[in-house]
């Protein structure tokens, strides 16, 4: 946060006598200010000599303080850059799609929730396949199984057969726009989420090939060695992540898939990981499950956007079981 | 001397005109689906419940009221025509889903008008047609007094708070609306982060280091100055975890019976002599600052929210019926009378009072698991 010694080549209102007002209150940067009262210290400022210079410095920085919010918008702005910026983007797999409702939406965060081998991988793959078609696509990979292979297996399947060359020039091009990064803990995947920010700053003023979809395979493997029983900075950093991947996808219009895998709950059954204060962080959440019997692969909403509006509240939109045993959704090996 | 001394005695109003004058400039704001709490402006009402229990939803459905006029080109919305300011704190919001239910209210308005009057089918749908650009026009006009901001953490919080004030004065400069609902979605979002940035060393002694209760306590005295000069109703979402035998896992499609009547509540940490479900995790001056607390949770997979609501005034318990549950309701019943026999022996003033409500009878649901 800046101090306010050094703010003053910028705003030469807040000079020595204001600096040293302040000081006395135990205010030395803009931060503090947000935490005192600053009717009790214009009053304070009233009673002091140059009181005309403090009333301006206090004026000053409130209008510094302007500056660090996010801008106040009305229902009908929200509504166009809803209408405008955040689309909605197929997964390729049938049965997702029809439980989201179209796709996967820019702009909010979806968890896919499962056990080992439900197919969660398999999943992000086909839909970095789908997406890389027309944008980039950032796969963070933690558990190395990103599968340049299956990437080029989905995308074979839907084009059609045309000279080998053709095949070759559309893999090469599509697959240009995916790039995986590995990381290996959360700290180096804030570093890229850094890096992915500045990088965004600029793409958002020129046109062309856009990232559009961030992919975080799987963000539980980073966040739970953190999540001691009674550390509260685990759970800080936890919220930190989830809301600059909120910010990520608001601001730069990224819709962003991330993975959890489950843990044994009450009652035997399997409950997500991260535990309950992981649960207000993403917007959408599915579970997948898979009976091995059968090889039937299942996909359940935990919980989305518009579920609770009226016509939404459907048990068949809870929890409904659609199978996607299709061809190309199958388990790795 | 006398006639000054007995100046000063000469009443300005009686009870009852002042109780008129007060119903008048801050009447009660029925807010459905809180609409049998009486809320006032100047209240903080706070929405506490698990995860998926739908308190935004009632947050929007608040705002959605309060925006809408009361009467508009001959139909009656039942609105209260004021601004709302939805401060975003959870950043969840879907302004689609909130569009939706905006248009779905207008047209459930415009639709019972003309239902009223009788009219035939194919009359009600070339009325529908006519009355699509109204709607539209009332719709945009609806979508402006609806002011939104999003937070990503607690400085930005602070910094809306603390503008707060300048910009509703703009409001009422240039637009002319007053705003009147303050609605802020998960207070809180930023607990776990503000409790993990605390004590860093700081070199001066007056300084104020940067923690859970010096944010706590600034947040609520800027609410607490906004709220003497421009009088609003603040709604807050709260996200707790409720004790075990509450929680609803949402992987387990068994409907959990209601037993609670015979162990109600587990203790809380802190000691107050209202028993609560879940544990409070927000620091004392929001606490205090609080005047009414909803409890809002899912009874069964359906999502069917019930209310649960401690006023402060007395306790009620407001409970929606199912058919097969008609013997825990009147377990409910009983054990509502015995706590009020129990506190009159103690002799608290409070009563509990059972507000039943009796659904119709629906047919049988049917079942869309392979294993029930």
């Amino acid at each position: 946060m800046a101090r306010l010694a050094n703010l003053e080549t910028e705003y030469p209102v807040l000079d020595s006598t204001v600096r040293n007002f302040c000081a006395s209150h135990g205010i030395f940067s803009v931060e503090d200010f947000l935490i005192h009262d600053l009717y009790m210290l214009a009053a304070f400022a009233e009673q002091n000599n140059s009181s005309e210079r403090l009333k301006e410095g206090i004026a000053q920085v409130l209008s510094i303080i302007d500056d660090m919010h996010q801008p106040w918008l009305n229902g009908m702005e929200l509504l166009e850059d809803a209408k405008r910026n955040k689309h909605v983007f197929p997964t390729g797999i049938q049965g997702i799609d029809l439980l989201l409702g179209g796709g996967i939406r820019v702009g909010q965060l979806t968890e896919l929730v499962g056990p080992s081998s439900s197919g969660k991988t398999q999943v992000c793959l086909r839909t970095a396949s789908n997406v890389a078609r027309n944008h980039m696509v950032l796969y963070l990979d933690t558990g190395n199984s990103f599968s340049p292979q299956r990437i080029a297996y989905f995308l074979g399947k839907t084009i059609n057969p045309s000279s080998a060359q053709a095949k070759n020039q559309f893999l090469q091009k599509v697959m240009s726009n995916i790039s995986c990064h590995s990381v290996f803990d959360i700290f180096a995947m804030f570093d890229v989420l850094h890096q992915l920010e500045s990088y965004l700053r600029c793409q958002d003023g020129r046109g062309g090939c856009q990232m559009r979809l961030l992919i975080v395979d799987s963000i539980s493997s980073l966040i739970s060695p953190l999540l001691g029983s009674s550390s509260t900075q685990g759970r800080a950093l936890m919220t930190s992540t989830g809301y600059l991947l909120k910010k990520l996808a608001h601001q730069h219009n990224l819709a962003v898939l991330i993975i959890n895998h489950t843990v044994g709950g009450e009652g035997g059954y399997s409950k997500p990981a991260l535990g309950d204060s992981w649960k207000c962080i993403p917007h959408s959440r599915l579970f997948l499950s898979c009976d091995r019997g059968s090889n039937n692969y299942n996909v359940s909403i935990l919980r989305h956007p518009s579920m609770a509006s009226g016509k939404a509240a459907r048990p068949s939109c809870r929890g409904d079981t659609v199978s996607s045993s299709h061809g190309p959704y199958q388990p790795s090996g | 001397m006398g006639s000054h001394a007995k100046a000063w005695l000469v009443e300005d109003e009686s009870a009852r005109e002042m109780l008129d004058r007060v119903l008048t400039e801050r009447p009660f704001l029925l807010l459905p689906p809180l609409h049998r709490v009486p809320l006032r402006v100047g209240n903080v009402v706070e929405l506490v419940g698990p995860s998926s229990s739908s308190k935004t939803h009632i947050l929007i459905q608040a705002a959605i009221t309060c925006i809408l006029p009361k009467l508009w080109k001959g139909v009656s919305y039942g609105g209260l025509g004021h601004s709302a300011m939805f401060i975003d704190l959870d950043c969840r919001f879907d302004v689609l889903r909130f569009s939706e239910l905006l248009n779905h209210r207008i047209m459930e308005a415009a639709n019972g008008s003309s239902s009223k009057v009788g009219c035939h089918q194919k009359d009600s749908e070339a009325q529908f047609e006519r009355m699509k650009p109204y709607n539209e026009e009332l719709f945009a006009l609806c979508m402006k007094r609806f002011l939104y901001i999003r937070c990503y953490d607690s400085s930005e919080f602070l910094a809306t708070l603390k503008t707060l004030h300048y910009r509703l004065q703009k409001e009422r400069e240039v637009h002319g609306v007053n705003v009147h609902l303050l609605l802020i979605d998960s207070i809180g979002a930023f607990h776990w982060v503000d409790r993990g940035s605390s004590s860093f060393p700081l070199e001066y002694d007056n300084r104020k280091s940067w923690h859970l209760q010096n944010v706590s306590e600034a947040v609520v005295q800027e609410i607490r100055r906004l709220l003497l000069v421009h009088p609003m109703l603040v709604m807050a979402t709260k996200a707790v975890v409720l004790g075990n035998k509450y929680s609803t896992n949402e992987l387990t499609w068994n409907y959990r019976k209601w037993s609670a009547v015979d162990n109600p509540y587990s203790r809380n940490i802190t000691s107050s002599d209202q028993q609560l479900p879940y544990r409070e995790y927000m620091p004392a001056a929001w606490q205090s600052f609080v005047t009414h607390r909803i409890l809002v949770r899912a009874t069964d997979w359906r999502v069917h929210p019930f209310l649960n609501m401690c006023t402060g005034m007395y306790d009620l318990l407001y409970v929606s019926e199912e058919e097969k549950e008609e013997r825990v309701m009147e377990n409910i019943v009983e054990k509502g009378k015995e706590m009020t026999k129990k506190r009159k022996e103690t002799g608290e003033a409070r009563e509990v009072k059972v507000l039943a409500k009796k659904r119709k009878s629906t047919q049988k649901n049917p079942s869309y698991f392979s294993n029930e």
